[in-house]
């Protein structure tokens, strides 16, 4: 047998408003999941303005289709998944791949390993890496989401996922290797 | 080096800069959104549009034991995978034509 | 410097007419990406598929309508994880399949960057199918659209819809 349960939002959520067109229960939902939407794209990217662009057109594309999310917690997968695809086919669309030369240059030359430098260098790579492993990637470590929950967002079986993971993983360690 | 925390460490949440829910806001407020949210337009069936839903799953939950509704979950999941797959062929499609029409523009344009 | 042949037609939207349906089959060519899209929709499924898309939501309306007659989509896109890995000589594969009712619309031809190339089914001055052939370095895709299709409209889809284009993995659909 199987128990349906209509979907809800949580007490106190401003959903059920921002739905009926209240911009400030809207505003209240922009500020709670602003900084995952915004870091997911800076990390996919490793580019702030470009983040927060790809952040408004998702909080935006949010803003025409809230009569189709009906919890909080499909927000959250919402927000999730819609991020990670505008990402990925922004890099899909990208013709050209623009480098940084001063990060290229610092990266060689650190000889002293430290956390900011360690971040920066490991933002950098993430971004080398093919976009679906910088999907998996980010939302492995930014959203600390397992396998299972992943490939939901992705729409990839779960093995897969774990191949990608494991690809990616592997692909950062031989590459923070060679700048020892 | 323990990679698995230095990504977590590198890969933590940062807020986007200030003011940017209201600049989402004014653009929403200004129509760059394309439509008022879809939700507006039922503000007078929210109520009755909860109840609904409450009934149907009971209707649903009966059914279940004749079989009847397997079948149409199993029918929406093949329609929500055949909209994906349509919704997905399209994108890519449009992409390739808009890539295409964008040369034919710049070599116009020489 | 980049060379690029252009030809360019005029297209109409068709009237339905019988529309050919291209064979996508490229042997080991999944085992070798590292990604794979394989969309194949026929006419049931379309009709199913539409069924699903929002009235709502303003893109989705305009994919049903553009659907609504067609015959079946068919997409077989595959990243590789460097250059080369795959033999240019799949185009021609392709291109030679098509009769003399296909005509090219666009040849964009680069040494660097994406070639594509745009074929219309043409009956009189009706578009009665599509076939698009996109090779990068990294990246082949092919797109069989069966059907009447409005070129201009498909261009002005903004691609996104909420689900932009992603990979399923090597295992299809």
């Amino acid at each position: 047998m199987t128990a349906i349960a209509p979907e809800t939002a949580d007490a106190g959520s401003p959903l059920p408003q921002a739905r009926l067109g209240d911009h400030d229960a809207f505003a209240q939902i922009i500020e709670r999941h602003e900084a995952m939407v915004y870091s997911m794209a800076y990390h996919f990217f490793n580019d702030r303005g470009r983040a927060e662009e790809i952040a408004q057109d998702v909080f935006l594309q949010l803003y025409r289709n809230l009569g189709a999310i009906e919890s909080d917690a499909h927000l959250l997968f919402w927000l999730r998944q819609v991020t990670t695809r505008r990402c990925i086919d922004l890099t899909r669309r990208a013709r050209l791949k623009a480098v940084r030369l001063e990060d290229v240059g610092e990266l060689r030359a650190a000889e002293k390993r430290s956390d900011a430098l360690l971040d920066r260098r490991l933002r950098a790579l993430i971004e080398e890496l093919p976009d679906i492993q910088r999907a998996v990637v980010t939302l492995r470590y930014q959203e600390d989401l397992d396998p299972s929950e992943i490939c939901r967002i992705v729409d990839l079986p779960v093995n897969t996922v774990k191949s990608h993971l494991h690809r990616a993983l592997q692909s950062l360690r031989r590459r923070l290797g060679e700048h020892r | 080096m323990n990679l698995e925390n230095d990504l977590k460490r590198a890969l933590r949440r940062e807020s986007p800069p200030a003011g940017f829910a209201g600049r989402v806001l004014e653009q929403a407020k200004s129509g760059a959104a394309g439509s008022q949210p879809a939700g507006s337009r039922r503000r007078a069936e929210s109520s009755p549009f909860h109840w609904w839903r409450a009934a149907a799953a009971s209707v649903m939950l009966a059914a279940v034991l004749g079989g009847y509704a397997l079948h149409e979950v199993a029918e929406r999941r093949r329609g929500e995978r055949a909209r994906e797959q349509v919704l997905r062929a399209m994108s890519i499609a449009s992409e390739k034509v808009r890539y295409a029409q964008q040369q034919v523009r710049e070599i116009g344009s020489h | 410097m980049r060379k690029f042949l252009l030809i360019l037609a005029l297209v109409a939207v068709a009237i339905p007419a019988s529309a050919q349906q291209v064979n996508l089959d490229f042997p080991g060519l999944a085992d070798r990406a590292e990604e794979v899209v394989d969309v194949t929709l026929d006419s049931a499924m379309l009709r199913l598929g539409a069924k699903f898309l929002s009235g709502d939501n303003e893109d989705e309306r305009a994919v049903r309508d553009m659907i609504k007659n067609l015959q079946g989509i068919y997409v077989r896109s595959y990243e590789f994880s460097e250059a080369g890995e795959y033999d240019r000589g799949l185009i021609d594969k392709v291109k030679s399949q098509l009769g003399p009712t296909w005509k090219a619309l666009v040849t964009v031809r680069s040494k660097t960057k994406e070639n594509v190339n745009i074929f219309a089914d043409m009956h009189g001055d009706k578009v009665t199918g599509l076939v698009i052939i996109s090779a990068e370095p990294r990246e082949f895709t092919v797109v069989n659209i069966v059907g009447p299709i409005d070129i201009e409209r498909l261009a002005s889809l903004e691609g996104q819809f909420g689900i932009p284009r992603i990979s399923r993995g090597k295992n299809s659909d």
